[in-house]
């Protein structure tokens, strides 16, 4: 009777035991049903080509590029800090964001990459293969341009090594190159998968956006080409890979924002933030060439009647004084790259190339001018700009390297403010060649200017690597990065 | 079968022979003092017989004439006296509180000199003296070794628990809430996260309702609270509720209560009064800043100013003389020429806030059980404008024998609760109350323009809204409708004369249902608005088993074992619903919005647990208490979901010895000792793909959402999950004395307690190189020693007057031994400087942020380059660790003295140590508003060291250089987080009571007593102009981090209590 009274106990724990905590019915409770575990790289890339136009080119990175670059004037909080050099400009957490999305973006590129390279789910995806190649060398230039030497070999790969080791620019840049060059490559491949289509943010994805990518990644080619020109001049390479690239504004890299669920990050920035004044060494210099882009570059602050510009370096921190930026829009598009930094990158090539190719560097200036007036926030005419181009450039034309001085003159100016990294990146191989042609005048850059962006705080609190090349930070206003003359 | 009918048709004969020689009694029970003792209990001896003192005392009842009457009344010992006709018996109080018995784990009743641990009960009288809706709040000072965080005096406003400091960096670490046996949740549904944004989330154990609760027991270390397996490494609250048992049987017993009390905001910052809003000593009406003119010179200012010509009087200087142009009244429609004038924005905002508590119990206890019905309505409006919170609580517990073995039981309990709130930090609803400028009419200027209530009317730029217009357009509302309750059935045996069995079986749900509404009416921040809702449903199931065995084996030794099982079942669904942009005006509905985003989550966890208690006394010195319990967690990774976890725990109870039983003074003295392991489960989850999304950073809203025309995207999500996650473990062992002197005039207890946990469970931070931001993984290793010390002394007492004292010492380190490999601190909350973090060999938490410039010796360096606008001022220096928040001790004490039927009560606790980041008070100095910005025209030498060691003594300021001090507190020191840290030592009289009990004399049919109360009164603080209670966030970082919050509030009320 007992032991039956036992053994029935035992029964029923065991079956207690076992309708209400296996391993498997614990599996199925556990199991996530909110999110995916697997996905498709048509559905991963679309978000990539967001965030890299978003989060890497539009928005933080580009904001301090425009204060360091004299495009904007840092009038309140952290771009004030940024503007007078207090604290912003050595802190690692200023481009923490930036550094993370850099990151983030490069892993699920490896993530598409892996995918569609052979063993992978997709194998054979050459497309998607391709455009996630080209993406991740444009991700990784920036990266390397701003923040000099990084980690990216042992990169990527969390959980596994926590603090990944750092490279040298050199060996990335070689990297980028190899990206682009298979990017291009598998892109020119047949493939049996389906077009990316509306997925794809930046060419649409239908059977002519393939064209485009390549075109985007020979344009890619001839901007890294010509970043090492202080290390290795290349003038012919550049001139070879522009010639594959856009052939008008149609063909360039730009994401488009709709102005409700994507919003331009310059707009966004003013909208909740409200930190940038007009620059006055930009107005100056508008105004010395008779630009009549000054007019359509500033407006007056909400409240204000009259554009008043803030003073590069000396601001006072105020809001609601200071003009304001009139391109500004909640639609502007970020450039990845634009067929006007195209025609620029050419015209420099050609007028660096000596006398022989001086009309053709002219021709490219042109073209270059027309494409940067014709920007739909700037809104000038064809004829507009082809009438600047003759009574206000053309006469300073004269020689090559008086064209190569107007040359980089006018991509500054074009460059306002969508594209201010890559004139920071102008301004700095400027420098390093010996070309002082863009004159700023904060009067804090004769001994902060900084010549780089400081690593991510998330590395530099968790990886004894980054931490001790970032020390206290103050390297930035020292040290170069390796294309523009430094050592790392 | 033969015998028992003998002894029936014995018993009935004799029964028959003791009814035919009864007698009537008439007898009166009164206590030592000779007051009547109501609803004492008097039984004959051996029989079913019995009754209940009435109100005076008095009762009747036929008894043998040579019987026997068993008297016997809660708190008194049981009497016996011979039947007489006329007895009179007095009732003595049974002093020997030590032998009372106490709640512990899984409801086990105990001795509370059986403990090896410590546990301390706070009476419900104590609970309720002041009417606090919030049970957290009336525990303040009342318990050792615990430290209640409350983090606003708005109605709901989310405080907590953590006992013998943290745990976990980034986990709970709040304690486990058992309400009657059921395990309920106490934590808030949502994290406030960074605690930058946003409103305060309530948190759960809100739902209870103070007046229902009979006792609270806190089972403060791991071995008191270790057979609760995964979920006790907090500790545990356990919570009895009223029910009938208590209750004299026969009549019922009603009791109605009603409490009122009104609310003021506690502390009124102090304003400098001299100087106008505007920047650079210039009047500037659209300005945040207060640097402007003097008040007075207003009407001088040569674009606003009537005494000087301009276009805005006509260049006519004679017709507002005296008078300044403001344009917000021209906005309003208002005559906007003013004669200039101070006004204290801050009082004039905040009104009296009212709570009302009403609550009504009838209970009734008969011979084969007992039940309870509760009704609470709980009515508060808060001291800021459009907030407020109303509670129905509903109760019932009932209990039946159903036969001589069988018991049948349930408790059930409901609880709407419904909470209009405000939000804080950088969506602060009254940051504009803080700052505006003492010159600006914030109340008087109308907060909107005629005509259109959506056109906000503000003195500054619409970063924050005007909280005039925020209580009438943003919402802020939380909703809960909560049951939760169990059912139970109990089977009890002896098995022998000295064996006894008691199985149980209990049941539970706890299911809550929470609705959130965020809403940022149209027109708020000078844009379209915006609606967030959302909401959870949690349902838990609790199936709890257990048999116990309790064994006399001689009479030296007695075991009491209980085997058991439960399996806690929790399901959750939630749902979140955004839209931005509303059309129009006036309906913030999401059907409003031209952008709407939805989003919805589903989860289940299951914990089985098999566990065993053993208990083994030897004469009434030696306690042994061994338990274990193996858990298995259903949200840790595949084979590896079981854990065992053991303690032990041994009493002593020194007094037994003979030896020390002859010393006299001594009455009680015990030693304990303890050790326990346990865990805490994580949640582990396969790595996977997700929307991307876009806020945080410079955003005040996503400027990227999903799907994007109509497109979506997932990526790799960016938080991993290790599979070899496994439970992180704490090993404690506490040490504990218990002495009580003089007839318990005098007692002391004091713990040392040591916990050491390693293998927290949080989300490493990941260095961004790797691609991802954390791997939800095992790391880092904390320790916390606490010492707790309480002392109870009567030192008074006489017929009439008695004074009793309670003291809780409580001194908690909590250190941070180790992080992740590489990891040298995580992130809590806050900004990216200042935040709340863990980091390496500091307590838990620190305040880290920038620091001020300084030397080796820790001197702050100033600035020496003459061409620089902050010459003579101090530099912003690396970042680093600014403060720890966690305070030297808490001392919480309680003197009640009672004088015939008055008695008063005072609590008052003493935070020593500890600093918070105040940013509210660094924003009154950057706007020129504090009181130590007044003085703008003397010269200062900053406090601080030059580079080469001398003291500072580069004067600024002066006649000369007359935009000093605004470069100073506007420019300088708001660029450096340190100066915005303060010490939040307190001292505050959270209690003070005084309650009259109506003599029995005036109201001889009920019981009743009026309570006049005040709550929460600032007695002193270092923090200057704020309440150091009031802060950001319900996580882990509260406490430590205000900007813009939500004040607290003071009350003073009154409660009556009737029992008839």
């Amino acid at each position: 009777m007992k032991k039956n009274i036992i053994k029935s106990f035992l029964l029923t724990g065991l079956i207690l035991f076992n309708i209400s905590c296996s391993e498997n019915l614990m599996d199925d409770l556990n199991k996530n049903v909110n999110d995916p575990e697997n996905m498709s790289t048509r559905l991963i890339l679309t978000d990539l080509m967001t965030s890299t136009a978003f989060s890497v080119t539009g928005s933080d990175l580009a904001f301090y590029s425009s204060v360091y670059i004299e495009h904007n004037v840092g009038i309140y909080n952290q771009s004030y800090n940024a503007e007078i050099r207090s604290n912003e400009p050595t802190s690692s957490t200023t481009y923490n964001n930036s550094w993370n999305a850099l990151y983030s973006n490069l892993r699920n590129l490896k993530i598409v990459i892996e995918k569609c390279s052979e063993g992978g789910e997709e194998e054979g995806n050459f497309h998607n293969l391709g455009i996630a190649q080209i993406l991740t060398a444009y991700n990784l230039a920036i990266l390397t341009d701003l923040m000099g030497d990084v980690p990216w070999s042992e990169a990527l790969q969390p959980g596994i090594i926590f603090t990944p080791v750092i490279d040298s620019q050199e060996d990335i840049y070689s990297n980028i190159f190899t990206f682009l060059n298979e990017g291009i490559e598998n892109l020119s491949k047949e493939t049996t998968f389906p077009l990316l289509g509306t997925q794809d943010f930046i060419y649409g994805g239908n059977a002519a956006s393939i064209s485009k990518w390549i075109k985007f990644g020979n344009g890619l080619k001839a901007r890294y080409t010509m970043r090492l020109s202080a290390k290795t001049p290349k003038y012919d390479d550049v001139i070879t890979f522009a010639s594959s690239s856009f052939t008008n504004k149609s063909e360039e890299a730009k994401f488009v924002y709709n102005g409700t669920t994507s919003i331009s990050p310059f707009y966004k920035f003013f909208t909740d933030r409200n930190y940038f004044g007009a620059s006055k060494s930009l107005n100056e210099k508008l105004i010395s060439r008779n630009d009549p882009r000054d007019e359509v570059f500033f407006k007056p602050a909400p409240g204000q009647s009259a554009i008043e510009f803030a003073p590069n370096g000396l601001p006072s921190q105020v809001q609601n004084r200071y003009g304001i930026s009139a391109i500004t829009t909640n639609t502007a598009p970020t450039y990845l790259m634009s067929y006007h930094e195209l025609e620029f990158l050419k015209a420099e090539a050609y007028a660096r190339k000596g006398a022989a190719s001086l009309t053709l560097a002219r021709e490219s200036l042109k073209k270059a001018i027309v494409a940067a007036f014709t920007k739909p926030n700037i809104g000038f005419t064809v004829a507009d700009a082809e009438d600047y181009f003759n009574t206000s450039v053309a006469g300073r034309l004269t020689s090559p390297e008086a064209a190569l001085q107007e040359i980089m003159v006018q991509k500054y100016l074009a460059f306002y403010e969508e594209e201010a990294i890559e004139a920071y990146n102008d301004y700095r191989r400027l420098t390093a060649m010996g070309n002082n042609f863009i004159q700023l005048s904060n009067p804090l850059n004769s001994n902060k200017f900084p010549h780089r962006f400081t690593y991510g705080s998330s590395d530099v609190t968790t990886n004894e690597n980054v931490r001790s090349a970032y020390g206290d930070g103050s390297y930035v206003y020292t040290e170069k990065v390796w294309w523009a003359g430094g050592s790392r | 079968m033969k015998r028992k009918l003998t002894m029936f048709l014995t018993l009935f004969f004799l029964g028959i022979g003791i009814i035919s020689a009864q007698t009537q009694v008439r007898g009166i029970v009164v206590d030592d003092a000779g007051e009547p003792v109501i609803g004492a209990t008097i039984q004959v001896k051996g029989t079913a017989q019995g009754t209940v003192t009435d109100i005076d005392g008095n009762f009747t009842l036929p008894a043998p004439a040579n019987g026997t009457l068993v008297i016997s009344y809660v708190g008194y010992r049981t009497q016996e006296v011979a039947v007489t006709a006329n007895p009179r018996v007095v009732l003595v109080q049974d002093t020997e509180l030590l032998d009372e018995v106490v709640v512990t784990a899984l409801g086990i009743r105990r001795e509370r000199k059986a403990l090896g641990y410590a546990v301390q009960d706070v009476s419900s009288e104590s609970l309720q003296r002041t009417g606090s809706a919030d049970l957290a709040k009336s525990l303040q000072g009342k318990v050792s070794g615990i430290d209640i965080k409350s983090t606003s005096g708005m109605p709901g406003a989310s405080s907590q628990i953590v006992i013998r400091g943290a745990r976990s960096f980034t986990g709970d670490n709040t304690p486990l809430y058992v309400i009657d046996g059921m395990p309920i949740a106490s934590t808030a549904a949502y994290s406030t996260g960074s605690s930058v944004t946003g409103s305060d989330i309530s948190n759960r154990a809100l739902d209870i309702n103070p007046n229902d609760i009979e006792s609270i027991n806190i089972l403060k270390g791991q071995a008191a609270a270790a057979l609760y397996g995964l979920r006790a490494s907090n500790g545990v609250v356990i919570i009895t509720t009223k029910s009938g048992k208590g209750v004299a049987k026969g009549k019922p017993v009603i009791s109605v209560n009603q409490t009122t009390s009104f609310e003021q905001v506690s502390r009124t910052p102090d304003y400098q009064q001299t100087w106008a809003q505007g920047i650079d000593r210039n009047y500037s009406p659209n300005s945040s800043m207060a640097w402007g003119p003097k008040i007075s010179d207003l009407p001088n200012n040569p674009t606003y100013g009537g005494n000087v010509a301009n276009s805005r009087n006509g260049n006519d200087a004679t017709k507002y003389k005296g008078m300044y142009f403001v344009p917000q009244r021209e906005k309003a429609g208002l005559d906007p020429w003013v004669l200039p004038q101070v006004y204290n924005n801050w009082d004039e905002y905040y009104q009296t806030g009212i709570t009302s508590t009403s609550g009504v119990n009838l209970s009734q206890a008969t011979d084969k059980g007992n039940f309870s019905f509760g009704l609470g309505y709980t009515d508060q409006e808060g001291i800021a404008l459009n907030t407020g919170m109303n509670r129905i609580n509903a109760k019932a517990a009932a209990e039946t024998q159903l036969s001589d073995h069988f018991t049948l039981g349930f408790s059930a309990n409901y609880a709407i609760t419904d909470i209009d709130k405000l939000s804080g930090a950088n969506d602060g609803s009254l940051a504009g109350v803080l700052g505006a400028p003492s010159s600006y009419d914030l109340k008087g200027i109308p907060f909107h323009i005629p005509g259109d209530p959506y056109t906000q009317i503000y003195y500054r730029s619409l970063t924050f809204d005007n909280p005039y217009w925020v209580a009438k357009n943003n919402t802020f509302n939380e909703k809960t409708n909560r049951f939760f309750g169990n059912g139970y059935l109990q089977y009890a045996t002896k098995l022998t004369e000295a064996m006894s069995l008691d199985v149980k079986y209990q049941l539970g749900l706890d299911n809550y249902t929470t609705h959130y509404q965020d809403i940022f009416g149209y027109g708020s921040k000078g844009a379209k608005g915006e609606i967030n809702n959302y909401g959870i449903t949690r349902s838990a199931y609790n199936s709890l088993v257990t048999a116990v065995l309790d064994w006399h084996i001689n009479d030296d030794f007695r075991l009491n074992a209980l085997v058991g099982n439960e399996i806690n079942h929790i399901t959750r669904k939630s749902y979140d619903q955004y839209g931005t942009e509303f059309n129009f005006g006036g309906w913030n509905h999401v059907n409003n919005a031209n952008t709407v985003t939805a989003s919805e989550s589903q989860s289940r966890e299951r914990t089985v647990g098999f566990f065993t208690n053993l208990e083994l006394s030897w004469q009434n010195m030696l306690y042994l208490g061994v338990t274990g319990r193996n858990d298995i967690a259903s949200t840790m990774p595949r084979d590896n979901r079981s854990f065992f976890y053991p303690s032990t725990s041994l009493s002593f109870i020194v007094s037994e010895l003979s030896a020390i039983k002859e010393i006299d003074w001594i009455t009680f003295a015990k030693l304990r000792t303890s050790y326990a392991e346990v865990g805490q489960a994580g949640t582990y989850l396969n790595n996977y793909y997700s929307k991307p999304a876009y806020g945080g950073g410079f955003w005040t809203s996503d400027p990227i959402l999903y799907p994007v025309g109509g497109v979506n995207s997932y990526i790799s999500y960016d938080v991993l999950y290790d599979p070899n996650l496994k439970p992180q473990n704490t090993k404690s062992y506490e040490f504990g004395a218990t002495l009580q002197l003089f007839d318990n005039r005098l007692g002391f207890d004091y713990t040392f307690s040591k916990q050491n946990v390693k293998d927290q469970i949080f989300a490493v931070p990941l260095a961004g190189s790797t691609g991802a931001s954390s791997l939800v993984m095992n790391g880092g290793s904390v320790h916390t020693d606490v010492h707790e010390f309480v002392l109870n002394a009567t030192p008074v007492k006489t017929k009439d007057f008695s004074w009793d004292i309670n003291l809780n010492l409580s001194k908690i380190i909590n250190m941070v031994d180790e992080l992740a490999p590489g990891v040298e601190s995580i992130f809590l909350g806050g900004f990216v400087t200042p935040q709340v973090r863990a980091g390496i060999g500091n307590t838990y938490p620190v305040i880290y942020g920038t620091q001020y410039k300084k030397n080796e010796k820790g001197q702050i360096l100033v600035d020496e380059d003459p061409s620089s606008p902050s010459y003579g001022m101090p530099m912003a220096g690396d970042p680093g660790v600014l403060g720890e928040v966690t305070p030297d001790f808490l001392l919480g004490g309680t003197n009640v003295f009672t004088y015939k039927n008055i008695s008063l009560a005072a609590t008052l606790e003493w935070k020593n140590g500890g600093s918070m980041y105040s940013g509210s008070n660094g924003l009154l100095d950057l706007y020129g508003l504090s009181q130590r910005t007044e003085d703008r025209e003397s010269t200062f030498i900053f406090d601080g060291y030059k580079a080469d060691g001398s003291k500072n003594d580069i004067a600024r300021g002066g006649k000369t250089d007359l935009g000093a001090y605004q470069t100073l507190y506007s420019d300088v020191l708001s660029n450096i987080d340190e100066y915005y840290i303060y010490g939040n030592s307190f001292v505050k009289l959270r209690e003070l009571s005084v309650k009259y009990f109506f003599p029995k004399s005036v109201l001889p049919k009920l019981d009743l007593s009026l309570n006049l109360f005040a709550r929460n009164l600032l007695l002193w603080t270092e923090l200057p102009n704020l309440d150091p209670e009031s802060s950001q966030g319900n996580n882990n970082m509260a406490g430590g981090f205000e900007r813009f919050s939500l004040p607290q509030a003071s009350s003073y009320g009154v409660g009556l209590n009737v029992v008839f």
